[in-house]
């Protein structure tokens, strides 16, 4: 069967600057995918390659098994949601949804059913006469959401839509979102450099990172094996120690710590470590702390706790270069005489933690 | 209720305040006022007077004015004209602000500066410059007739395509510069949404961005048509008799016939128009002219 959605090998060049380098993604219908990854990754010059804003340097978007790149924006009936607010400010909310049908010839009775239709997904109704100025950032992007669905198009995408809203009303919004991609099934493909709408909204993430897809997968994949030390950065929160590798034995590592410490079974993901050196990955909710000194793995002692609501983050120096954060979940037993100074020790489970390579200093041209 | 109990000294502190000020402003401003008052307004007022006092005292220079056929295709060949080039100035003003907003910033402010520059060269010397590139053993005439296009010269000054030509070139900074201001204004990303939503070129020009600029054009629109209503320069060096514009009149009646009434009269006639011109303009803009509403 042909896949939906095949992106293959696009590139794209900016004079000297390789925007995207070589992107290669399928997408099922009725999927949301979103693009995950700092600004300046590739991810929205990757959108805006699929909307025909920008033709690519290399590579193919394939569409049913049809490449689109030789369709113009205007005829690949592709919808889309922008980050800045794109209504046309001279016509009304209705008039606004409406536009995309207008341009398509639709009888008037026919717009008009079409415009009550969407208004009540968006959950707008009553709103068709106001202007886009007379309403909020939330509203307007929901009015924008109903646009691009209009005239049902069979893909969705949308460029860091909730950006410029605050934390309350993004959240509000990405529920909305969510419903309505359970609604109309509509495959979407939604960019982000939030790490928590990401995993809030997606079926599966594509992590960018210097014009390449690092990793994709579901936010669980993405978090439980991440495929590169930039993955397991972006996803959720994390402790690189640097370690010597001590022996590589198929899939898995022997690494020495800086505090004399071996540890044995380190899941690598079959990386070829460079120099002997490799970098562990320790996520801090996954590190258990104990008082008082014992033979576990990280001897050390608390540096400063954080009280952060439903948890407490504890750092702690240990004989390594940089302190480790361990996160401790609200009732912890080792809360209670938790105190600056302290003797404590870290333990976890090897097979929860990962050996990268240690980080490119050098930065990406 | 507490707050507005509050807030009400605070305001009239504020009020009290600033009253002096304003004041003193307005005795700093006297000197000004009083020397557009004596220089300008009293000359344009005794000259207006004129219109109603000479020769004798009664209307009978208005009557002679809007009753006469030579003089009512005088005000009519001015409408034309001030028409006629306000059309062709958006037609071609609207591309040149377009294309100034969307290249590159330094390469705008370049065209800018020679867009300004002509518009600081003595407005004389740019007319008789198109009186050299315009008559009949002109450089558009030889060129034409060298390439073989024409065999007879055309006439192109002395008529209404002098005057058109020249008073466009004069005028489309008017247009391109208020236009500009408010294009640039135009998010880009809102035409692409025109476009993703399948509107063509054609439809997004007409469905969004016309409707988006439609304030700088007519704001531009208006100033263009009243400052071309009382054109003098142009119309005199590049027109012929045939078609006299307004102010041409008024120079006339006052240096060659010196009948001080009817010029008096003919430019209150246009004064009326220009300022209720103005007055819609303002009506339908505000001061700012250009700003969306």
């Amino acid at each position: 069967m042909t896949p939906f959605l095949q992106i293959t090998g696009i590139a794209k060049q900016y004079g000297p600057v390789m925007a995207v380098k070589d992107v290669n993604l399928t997408v099922d219908h009725g999927e949301f995918m979103t693009f995950l990854g700092p600004s300046g990754s590739g991810k929205s010059t990757t959108l805006y390659i699929l909307a025909g804003f920008e033709q690519p340097t290399r590579g193919d978007i394939l569409l049913n098994g049809k490449t689109i790149l030789d369709t113009p924006s205007h005829k690949r009936n592709i919808g889309m949601v922008f980050q800045r607010y794109t209504l046309f400010p001279h016509l009304s909310v209705g008039e606004n949804i409406a536009f995309p049908l207008k341009v398509r010839g639709w009888s008037k009775a026919a717009i008009t059913e079409r415009v009550r239709q969407m208004l009540s997904l968006v959950r707008l109704e009553g709103f068709e006469d106001r202007k886009p100025v007379a309403m909020s950032g939330g509203q307007q992007q929901r009015v924008a959401l109903a646009r691009a669905l209009a005239y049902d198009p069979p893909v969705l995408l949308m460029d860091e839509p909730l950006s410029a809203l605050d934390k309350k009303l993004r959240e509000e919004i990405q529920h909305e979102i969510r419903r309505i991609h359970q609604q109309t099934e509509v495959t979407i493909l939604y960019v982000t450099h939030d790490q928590e709408e990401a995993l809030r909204l997606s079926d599966r993430i594509a992590v960018f990172s210097k014009g390449v897809i690092d990793q994709i997968g579901t936010g669980q994949q993405l978090y439980n094996d991440p495929s590169t030390r930039f993955v397991a950065e972006f996803i959720g929160d994390s402790n690189f120690i640097d370690t010597d590798v001590v022996s590589v034995n198929g899939r898995f590592a022997r690494l020495a710590l800086a505090n004399g410490a071996v540890i044995d079974g380190v899941p690598t993901h079959g990386t070829d470590f460079r120099q002997g050196r490799a970098s562990l990955l320790l996520r801090p909710e996954r590190i258990d702390l104990r008082l008082g000194k014992s033979e576990g793995v990280l001897p050390g002692a608390v540096r400063e706790i954080t009280f952060l609501g439903n948890h407490v983050q504890v750092s702690v120096d240990t004989q390594l270069a940089a302190p480790v954060d361990v996160r401790l979940p609200f009732g912890h037993a080792a809360l209670g005489g938790l105190a600056p100074g302290l003797d404590v020790s870290l333990d976890f489970k090897i097979a929860e933690t990962h050996a990268f390579q240690l980080e490119d200093r050098v930065p990406a041209s | 209720m507490a707050m507005v109990s509050l807030a009400k000294p605070d305001n009239e502190k504020r009020n009290a305040r600033r009253r002096p000020v304003l004041s003193r402003d307005f005795v700093s401003i006297l000197p000004a006022l009083l020397l557009v008052l004596v220089f300008f307004v009293a000359p344009v007022l005794a000259l207006l007077s004129r219109s109603v006092t000479e020769p004798v005292f009664g209307l009978q220079n208005y009557i002679a004015l809007l009753g006469s056929s030579t003089y009512l295709k005088i005000f009519f060949n001015t409408f034309f004209v001030s028409v006629l080039v306000t059309v062709i100035s958006l037609v071609i003003g609207f591309p040149v602000a377009w294309t100034l907003a969307i290249m590159p910033q330094r390469w705008a402010m370049v065209v800018f500066a020679i867009v300004l520059l002509s518009m600081w060269t003595n407005l004389l010397a740019r007319t008789y410059a198109w009186m050299v590139l315009l008559q009949r053993t002109g450089v558009i005439n030889k060129t034409l007739m060298g390439m073989g296009v024409i065999d007879q010269p055309l006439t192109m000054v002395n008529n209404l395509i002098g005057v058109t030509i020249g008073m466009t070139y004069i005028m489309l900074p008017f247009i391109v510069i208020p236009l500009y201001g408010v294009i640039r204004k135009i998010d880009p990303a809102i035409l692409q949404a025109a476009a993703l939503c399948g509107a063509t070129r054609f439809q997004s020009l007409r469905l969004v961005l016309l409707p988006l600029a439609a304030p700088g054009m007519i704001a531009g629109a208006l100033m263009v048509f009243v400052m071309s209503l009382g054109y003098f320069v142009t119309p005199s060096l590049l027109g012929g008799t045939a078609n006299m514009m307004l102010a041409e009149l008024i120079a006339q009646f006052v240096q060659s016939l010196v009948n001080w009434g009817m010029g008096g009269a003919a430019a209150l006639v246009l004064l009326v128009v220009t300022l209720s011109l103005y007055a819609l303009q303002l009506r339908l803009f505000g001061l700012a002219g250009g700003e969306r509403t």
